[in-house]
């Protein structure tokens, strides 16, 4: 039995399965709420039920008091769903979100792009627009395959009816090798979303700052394209690395784009550039050619990221080192079951990167 | 949900925040006079974020329901004559110890977050602090009646107060308290919500709780719920004062840094006395000192400073001591608590053979190489001299005022010596931790009460052994010496049934 757990004031909504706490299923969709020791002592992650019924569970008698079981509130790492339930969080609700129905697309792929050795674009005609925020992800359901994927979208939110997906093939992966190896112009697919909770903050006038790398540049192809589409005059600077010249896809679209807008800087960095590039940009990892570029300094600026782990982490300690914070850095973040069940191990210190 | 409900964090902004005020006809720097001399630069208290938004009225009614269930399990225990059911009576030592020592400091911390919450100019530390301060002078409170309690059964537990003024080790909770509360309002949420609360607390409300349980003390089991659900507040509090300086301005890092450095080498002396807690002082134990330092602070810690590297902010200076320390740190400490168990409120013992084994099973780099030796050769002495007491008083640390009984890091038979000149006169500390607080502010610390200086001087009732205790005021034979000569044991006995033995543990003491 599955129940639906809608959480306020974000409008988000996610699957709850029999005996899965709330928090375990709003963390699992990437919905943060605020938790601390993770079995019921502590009352960090109390909520308001506003409709439905749950189940307290372990919540302990000195963290959720009897006059607050009264008054419906209840503690998400304990609590279970006896109905679909409606909470409201102590979360706050982003100006800049977009309410987007979550739907599902019939899709035709009427184009396979080959951007480098490892990555492909894939175009796909959907049997009805789609309306997404700029940076937001969809599900793709592959023949064979039990779960969906999730792929950014990387085309502009302007074009809602042929969709663009870039794709590298993953060692050994299932999804990625099927696309890469047997797709073919005229299949068709099934998809979901708009999903995601990455967009950008265009209500705070500040300058913003991408960081990409390796695939990681689709949801940021996306916002640029977007915000320069609108006309959006702020400084948008965009940090993009790949190994070798080879993988630096869409490097002339940007390098265009940058001659058109004179908001628009792009910085490409290569981090270790092949003979035959002739490169005689940065090299460099992307961290550290936004540090060189900055001169280490990002303060007042919006910082979006996008690429594998690593380079996450290094971008997040060269911009906090270049004293710009949690509130102003945004990501995309799956927090899978093993981090919400190993809560502990990670330190409370940072909530939203 | 109507649009026009206000959600949590506007109910929360409106009944605090927006009840704040710009003063304008005193300037700011002269009510808040304490904000600025620490050095932290502070540009913007709306960043502040408030880790619980909780309001006042809401705050009284959730602790308004604590007070209600804990008392009532406090009065069912009482009644129950459920200190009859704990393991044994050598376990209320370990509770003598937690509550003679902690009770004062959340007294003190009741002021201190007082003091903190009025000098602080931003309303949400205003807030948060000041709502510590209350739940500290609760926590004071509900172990006051636990005191009282255990105090009709139990020695050692009759003067608390007087105590904590007085008695040597006593001395060391009271003077980390002392230091943090004469530190300016910056410092002082560093050294107990960050460095105490969050990075170290899981080491003294762990074994504390789980030893009650496992040792059946439902009652301490209970308080211990109702602090953590306010001890969560706490801990946040913590980690938003260090981010919100951190945040703030790049020149406050290396205040910042300093202050870990220091509070953190701090609570872990101060914690020394929980590890002989832990491994010698539960009967039934929950988990070795070095497990628990290896969990608490090497993996949690470690994760946290991670996180804390992206600020700039690096491990504690000498926490790599600590671990060179976790294998020695209990076995060294109770080793001094056996030879002053004369002078202290507590009861010591010789582990039992099966106590030993699982020291030896959880320590076997170290207990059988250089403690059971030790316990062997006292027990010996014991069965052919008598109990051994040292009669000579030991040097204390001058910052952390523990005897210095710890060893060199990389030599466990070697005692570890360190000493600093100041204004012509030497003092000795017992780790290079203890040495560098002492270089960084020595006008602070020349001027630490230390009980065995002040015994030397002649301002602690005498020179004897008997004059001191009685200006402690312990009563020989009593409160103090071996469990096994101990009332205490005579008592439990007879309660308990087992009457011959009491007939002559009750003779020997008669004897003393």
């Amino acid at each position: 039995m599955t129940y639906q757990l809608e959480i306020e004031p974000l409008g988000e909504a996610v699957d709850l399965a029999e005996e899965q706490t709330l928090l375990d299923a709003a963390l699992r969709q990437g919905i943060y709420l605020p938790h601390a020791c993770l079995h019921g002592l502590c009352g960090t992650c109390k909520v308001q039920v506003v409709e439905g019924e749950i189940e307290h569970g372990d919540a302990s008698p000195f963290a959720l008091m009897d006059f607050e079981r009264d008054e419906g509130m209840a503690l998400a790492c304990c609590a279970t769903a006896l109905s679909d339930v409606v909470i409201e969080a102590d979360v706050e609700e982003d100006p800049d979100a977009i309410r987007q129905p979550i739907e599902d697309f019939k899709a035709t792929v009427v184009e396979l792009n080959t951007l480098t050795p490892t990555a492909v674009a894939v175009f796909l005609e959907l049997d009805k627009d789609i309306e997404f925020q700029a940076g937001k992800y969809i599900n793709l359901h592959l023949p064979d395959l039990d779960q969906p994927r999730a792929f950014s979208l990387a085309n502009a939110p302007s074009n809602g009816r042929i969709i663009e997906l870039n794709i590298r093939r993953v060692p050994g992966g299932q999804a990625t090798g099927y696309i890469h190896d047997q797709l073919k112009v005229g299949d068709e697919l099934k998809l979901s979303g708009p999903y995601g909770r990455f967009f950008v903050r265009k209500s705070s006038p500040d300058p913003v700052l991408f960081l990409a790398g390796g695939t990681g540049l689709s949801s940021p192809k996306s916002m640029i394209l977007d915000l320069l589409e609108a006309g959006d005059d702020r400084e948008i600077t965009l940090v993009y690395g790949q190994r070798n010249g080879a993988e630096l896809y869409y490097h002339d679209l940007f390098t265009e784009l940058a001659e058109k807008h004179s908001n628009f800087t792009y910085v490409p960095a290569l981090s270790e550039p092949a003979a035959d590039d002739n490169w005689e940009g940065a090299t460099g990892f992307v961290h550290d050619v936004a540090k060189a570029h900055f001169g280490g300094m990002f303060a007042g600026r919006k910082a979006y990221l996008c690429g594998p782990p690593p380079m996450i982490d290094a971008c997040l300690t060269a911009l906090m080192r270049g004293r710009l914070f949690e509130r102003d850095i945004y990501m995309e973040k799956f927090i899978t079951a093993a981090d919400a069940a190993q809560g502990l191990k990670r330190s409370p210190l940072f909530k939203g990167v | 949900m109507t649009a026009n409900k206000m959600n949590m964090r506007e109910k929360y902004q409106r009944m605090t925040r927006d009840l704040a005020w710009k003063p304008t006809y005193q300037k700011e720097d002269d009510v808040y006079p304490q904000a600025k001399y620490e050095g932290i630069i502070i540009h913007d208290w709306d960043k502040w974020e408030d880790p619980f938004r909780l309001t006042v009225d809401a705050y009284w009614k959730y602790q308004a329901e604590k007070e209600r269930k804990l008392y009532a399990i406090i009065e069912a225990f009482a009644q129950n004559n459920a200190q009859l059911n704990v393991t044994d009576a050598r376990y209320i030592n370990a509770l003598k110890l937690f509550l003679t020592g902690v009770t004062p400091l959340e007294y003190a911390a009741h002021r201190g977050f007082a003091m903190a919450g009025r000098n602080f100019p931003g309303a949400g530390a205003q807030v948060s602090s000041q709502f510590q301060s209350i739940d500290e002078l609760r926590h004071a409170q509900t172990q006051i009646h636990t005191i009282s309690h255990y105090n009709k059964y139990f020695n050692g537990f009759h003067d608390f107060n007087h105590m904590h003024q007085r008695v040597w080790y006593l001395s060391v909770p009271k003077s980390f308290f002392e230091d943090a509360m004469s530190a300016g309002p910056f410092e002082f949420v560093t050294a107990v919500s960050f460095s105490f609360e969050y990075v170290l607390t899981n080491l003294l409300f762990m074994p504390f709780m789980s030893g009650a349980a496992f040792n059946d003390d439902m009652a301490t089991v209970t308080f211990g719920f109702s602090a953590q659900s306010d001890e969560s507040r706490h801990m946040t509090l913590g980690l938003e004062i260090i981010k919100f300086m951190l945040e703030q301005d790049e020149r406050n890092v290396p205040i910042v840094q300093k202050w870990i450095d220091k509070w953190f080498w701090r609570g872990y002396r101060l914690l020394a006395l929980v590890s002989m807690m832990m491994d010698y002082m539960l009967p039934k134990r929950v988990m070795s000192w070095q497990e628990a330092w290896e969990m608490y602070f090497e993996q949690n810690g470690g994760a946290l400073f991670d996180d804390l590297a992206r600020y700039g902010i690096r491990m504690p200076k000498y926490w790599e001591v600590s671990v060179k320390e976790k294998s020695r740190l209990s076995h060294e400490v109770w080793s001094i608590f056996y030879n002053y168990g004369h002078a202290a409120a507590i009861h010591t013992w010789l582990p039992k053979a099966s106590e030993m084994d699982w020291l030896s099973e959880k320590y076997p780099e170290t207990f059988d190489k250089y403690y059971r030796p030790r316990f062997d050769h006292w027990a010996e002495h014991k069965e052919k001299n008598g109990r051994w007491y040292n009669n000579t008083l030991p040097m204390l640390c001058q910052c952390c005022q523990i005897p210095m009984g710890f060893t060199e890091p990389d030599d466990p038979t070697t005692i570890c010596y360190r000493e600093s000149e100041y204004n012509g006169v030497k003092y000795h500390f017992c780790s290079d931790g203890c040495k560098d607080i002492f270089d960084d502010e020595p006008e602070k610390y020349v001027q630490a009460w230390l009980p065995v200086h002040q015994i030397y001087q002649g301002n602690c009732g005498g020179a004897s052994v008997p004059e001191v205790l009685e200006w402690y005021h312990l009563k020989h034979g009593q409160d103090n010496l071996d469990y096994d000569d101990s009332q205490d044991k005579a008592n439990w006995n007879k309660w308990k049934g087992l009457t011959e033995e009491a007939a002559q543990v009750m003779k020997k003491a008669a004897n003393e």
